[in-house]
């Protein structure tokens, strides 16, 4: 143990502590930033992987997954973007201040940028909440409906539930579901969950990785401003996340139709809901 | 004390490491002494300390999955299955597959060599993220136990390809928790894979450049590459998968709509370019042995080195020959089959460069030396069988058979595992500073190789006459073949435990290794056996490539060009004696 706090003390220099297995912080700060961007280039091929299975499947059945689409939410989806984006922005105003070794700055914007992601987290639970609530939720379920005859009397016949609901909530947004199997819309909420379910997975560990910045920011952990870099490449991470969100969005929520209607009316039920009105 | 060095040996590389004086040597600090006590341990950032965990763990789960196969052996001495029951001889198989695979061949010899050796061959005090790399041990043994859990209690019975819908809708074992245990592994292997290119790309030490790099971290490097691009996918995959089994849709489910061919698709973008995260380590053990023990320096140093990165690259082009029966278009199996022809041709350059460097060279026949003869043959024997594989018209006749399994066994274990062997036995003695014993491990290397082409010989001819794989019962016509390969495999587990005890003994009663018992170049022989905590007492300087065993014309050309030692001092790197004779002060 000696040998290895004389190591560290042998390092230490004017610019702030560098590892023991580094030579100097240049080196430090270079491998941390390619460490970084070899994690991501992991992150690229783990969502490729779904965005790449997705793609197959909306070659294959383009009905079913326009039908799935104009079932979701637009409306929170835009304002999750405008979040998400703007905290991109606060998230580099982070760096930048670490930059200037600006304490006060370094976590104001941290904290910004916690707060609109975790504005995000809340409209997204609500989001799953309403699909939740509309029954948008694949399922082996059977149950009895009643079937309109070719002599206009209606017989009991086993139909799936979700795609009961679904063909409910395609009316409301003035879906025309002809030609449309709506059992089959089922593939499209899968991807749906599993991929916004991965990005907010994604996004905790952001908040995570936030948080814990915030806290070495308050213990004085960037006073050195080559320490910059960890803020950096947090922000790395973060942009990430963001990115997959770009894709997402137009892949899940525009591939179908939303009536002018529909938009406005989810629209303004979402800012009501992130600027704190209740619904 | 003065130490005489020979003219011979006189490259920077290959300067042996004056020895200290017994007294001294036994008060010297290394990696092992300079702290005691299971937290030293459990939470160390060392490189070494980690590669040491990761060979005791993985060494219990190989053992496991020899344990798993021997079952499956003695069952299939009867034509209709002495032992098993169907089930169990369908999870006895799984259990086999999978463990060897996700738990001990990606694993040993990145998680062993690969973190003992990386940090030590290019020269620097350890991996560029020490605690990632602890990290990714504790991410890898929890997936790996809660693996195995799920393995006792109840068990996998799918294969270890996990194929739907017979893995999402019928069977009635865990899949989705082998799966979860799986993910979690793999995120370790991305982890480890992370750590090393970026030691190789941030980490190397003074004058190490791309070209002197050994091999080994060339095949590591590229390794790793795969590991990174494709173990995502994997985890995609089985995220795909668990979702299905979890709500009972299927994404690949034909009744749904679902297509289970893509599927096998996402799988295999994993698990074909995984025999090469396999196999490619274990050629880059091979190149370092080879060339050591034949006393010559690698034939075609780049060719070997860059065909590690074609093996890389085509690796991710071929992963289509596994569905030419699984319904993939004809066209696509044509592709797929020509450039899996394109793979063979870097695997091929290396074993003509490996016998190259064999070639009139003053071959010695140590343990690493015989394990690596073996890997030579058996693995030329695999991957020559993998091209009959790889064209669609036999694989027709031989898909699914023992052919294949055979072909898959001479690559990963007559390849893969004779590589591990060699290389623990090539490094041993830098690991530990104790040398094992000369007779034993011969002896073991000989019995291995012996059982196992007892083994997996029969298993062509069983498979070219028909016998299908994963089939608890087969044919009587087929039993003598059955009986001579389970013998086979029972000559090879002595061969497999032989080593558990010389190794072992080693410990205590092995004589002091030295710091370059092999008279190997590489910087990994230039630090003492066992290295000192931070690797190097002081940071190493490289002036030439990384094999200088011979230099017949290199001397002449190093004396052509006025280099004698001492007569150019800006050569001179800082260790280096001084012409002839030097002193070497064994202060501080």
């Amino acid at each position: 143990m000696a040998a290895n706090a004389h190591a560290v003390e042998a390092h230490a220099g004017p610019a702030g502590p560098v590892a023991h297995h580094f030579n100097n912080m240049r080196q430090q700060q270079a491998t941390v930033r390619f460490g970084m961007w070899l994690f991501l280039v992991t992150e690229v091929l783990f969502f490729g992987g779904a965005f790449c299975a997705y793609t197959c499947y909306r070659i294959w059945f383009p009905r079913e997954f326009e039908a799935g689409s104009a079932a979701l939410n637009v409306g929170i989806a835009s304002v999750n973007t405008i979040l998400l984006i703007t905290s991109s922005l606060t998230c580099t105003m982070a760096v930048r201040s670490a930059y200037k070794a600006n304490q006060a700055g370094i976590k104001f914007w941290l904290l910004t940028t916690i707060a609109l992601a975790v504005t995000f987290l809340g409209l997204k639970a609500r989001e799953y909440h309403l699909d939740y609530e509309e029954g948008l939720m694949p399922t082996a379920k059977l149950t009895v409906d009643l079937q309109k005859q070719a002599d206009g009397s209606y017989l009991p016949q086993e139909r799936s539930v979700f795609a009961m609901n679904v063909e409910k909530a395609l009316k409301h947004n003035h879906f025309d579901t002809t030609g449309v199997n709506l059992g089959r819309v089922q593939l499209f909420f899968l991807f749906y969950y599993v991929i916004t379910g991965l990005h907010v997975l994604h996004m905790v560990i952001g908040v995570g990785l936030l948080t814990w910045q915030l806290i070495l920011a308050q213990m004085g952990f960037f006073k050195y401003p080559e320490r910059h870099v960890y803020i950096e490449v947090m922000s790395l991470y973060w942009h990430f996340v963001d990115m997959v969100w770009m894709f997402a969005l137009p892949l899940l929520y525009l591939a179908g139709p939303h009536t002018l209607h529909q938009a406005v009316e989810q629209f303004t039920s979402a800012v009501g809901m992130a600027t704190g009105g209740s619904h | 004390m003065t130490t005489k060095v020979p003219y011979l040996h006189y490259t920077p590389q290959s300067i042996p490491t004056p020895e200290l004086p017994p007294e001294q040597e036994k008060k010297r600090k290394h990696y092992l002494n300079h702290d005691y006590g299971v937290l030293s341990w459990l939470l160390t950032v060392d490189h070494k300390r980690i590669g040491l965990m990761y060979l005791v763990t993985a060494s219990v789960f190989f053992l496991f999955g020899g344990l798993a196969v021997m079952l499956v052996r003695l069952n299939l001495i009867v034509p209709t299955g002495a032992i098993l029951e169907l089930d169990q001889y369908n999870k006895a198989f799984t259990a086999h597959g999978t463990i060897m695979i996700f738990l001990f061949l990606i694993p040993v010899i990145p998680g062993v060599l690969g973190n003992f050796l990386v940090p030590l061959m290019v020269g620097a005090k350890d991996m560029a993220f020490p605690k990632l790399n602890l990290l990714s041990y504790y991410v890898w043994i929890g997936g790996a136990l809660f693996f195995v859990w799920q393995l006792t209690v109840g068990g996998l019975d799918t294969g270890w390809t996990l194929y739907p819908p017979y893995s999402s809708k019928y069977s009635h074992t865990n899949v989705l928790y082998a799966g979860l245990g799986i993910f979690i592994t793999g995120f370790a292997s991305i982890l480890t894979a992370m750590n090393i290119i970026a030691t190789v790309h941030k980490m190397r030490c003074p004058g190490m450049t791309w070209s002197r790099l050994p091999l080994f971290i060339w095949a590591m490097y590229a390794t790793s590459l795969i590991q990174l691009l494709s173990t995502p996918v994997l985890a995609v995959t089985v995220v795909l998968l668990a979702t299905e089994k979890l709500t009972g849709i299927g994404i690949f489910d034909p009744a749904l709509d679902g297509d289970p061919i893509l599927f096998q698709h996402m799988f295999w973008f994993y698990s074909h370019p995984a025999v090469y995260i396999m196999i490619l380590p274990g050629m880059g053990v091979i190149s370092e042995v080879i060339t050591c023990f034949s006393r010559k320096n690698i034939f075609g140093y780049k060719a070997v080195a860059w065909s590690s990165v074609g093996i890389a690259v085509v690796g991710f082009l071929v992963w289509g020959h596994h569905m030419f029966l699984a319904g993939q278009g004809y066209y696509l199996g044509m592709l797929f089959s020509i450039l899996t022809m394109l793979v063979a041709v870097p695997s091929a350059i290396k074993v003509f460069n490996w016998a190259g460097t064999m070639y009139k060279g003053s071959i010695s026949f140590e343990a690493p030396m015989l394990y690596t003869i073996g890997f030579l043959v058996l693995f030329t024997i695999g991957g020559t069988t993998g091209l009959y594989l790889g064209v669609m018209g036999s694989d027709i006749h031989l898909h699914d058979t023992y052919f294949v399994i055979a072909h898959f066994h001479f690559t990963m274990v007559g390849g893969m595992l004779m590589a591990w062997m060699a290389g623990l036995h090539f490094w041993w003695p830098k690991m530990t500073g104790k040398m094992y014993s000369d007779f034993w491990s011969r002896l073991a290397a000989v019995v291995t190789i012996v059982g196992f082409i007892m083994t997996f010989m029969p298993q062509f001819v069983l498979g070219f006459n028909g016998m299908p794989r994963r089939y608890p019962n087969y044919a009587p016509e087929f039993q003598f073949l059955n009986i001579l390969s389970s013998a086979g495999a029972s000559i090879q587990g002595i061969g497999y435990v032989m080593p558990l005890f010389y190794l072992t003994a080693s410990l205590f009663t092995g004589r002091k290794a030295g710091s370059n018992p092999w008279q190997a170049t590489g910087l990994e022989w230039q630090t003492p056996s066992p290295p000192p905590m931070h690797n190097f007492d002081e940071t190493p300087v490289v002036y030439f490539p990384p094999y200088e065993y011979a230099l017949p014309n290199g001397l002449g050309m190093l004396a052509d060009a006025g280099i004698t030692p001492g007569s150019n001092p800006a050569l001179e790197p800082a260790y280096a004696p001084a012409a002839g004779q030097h002193e070497v002060s064994h202060g501080s």
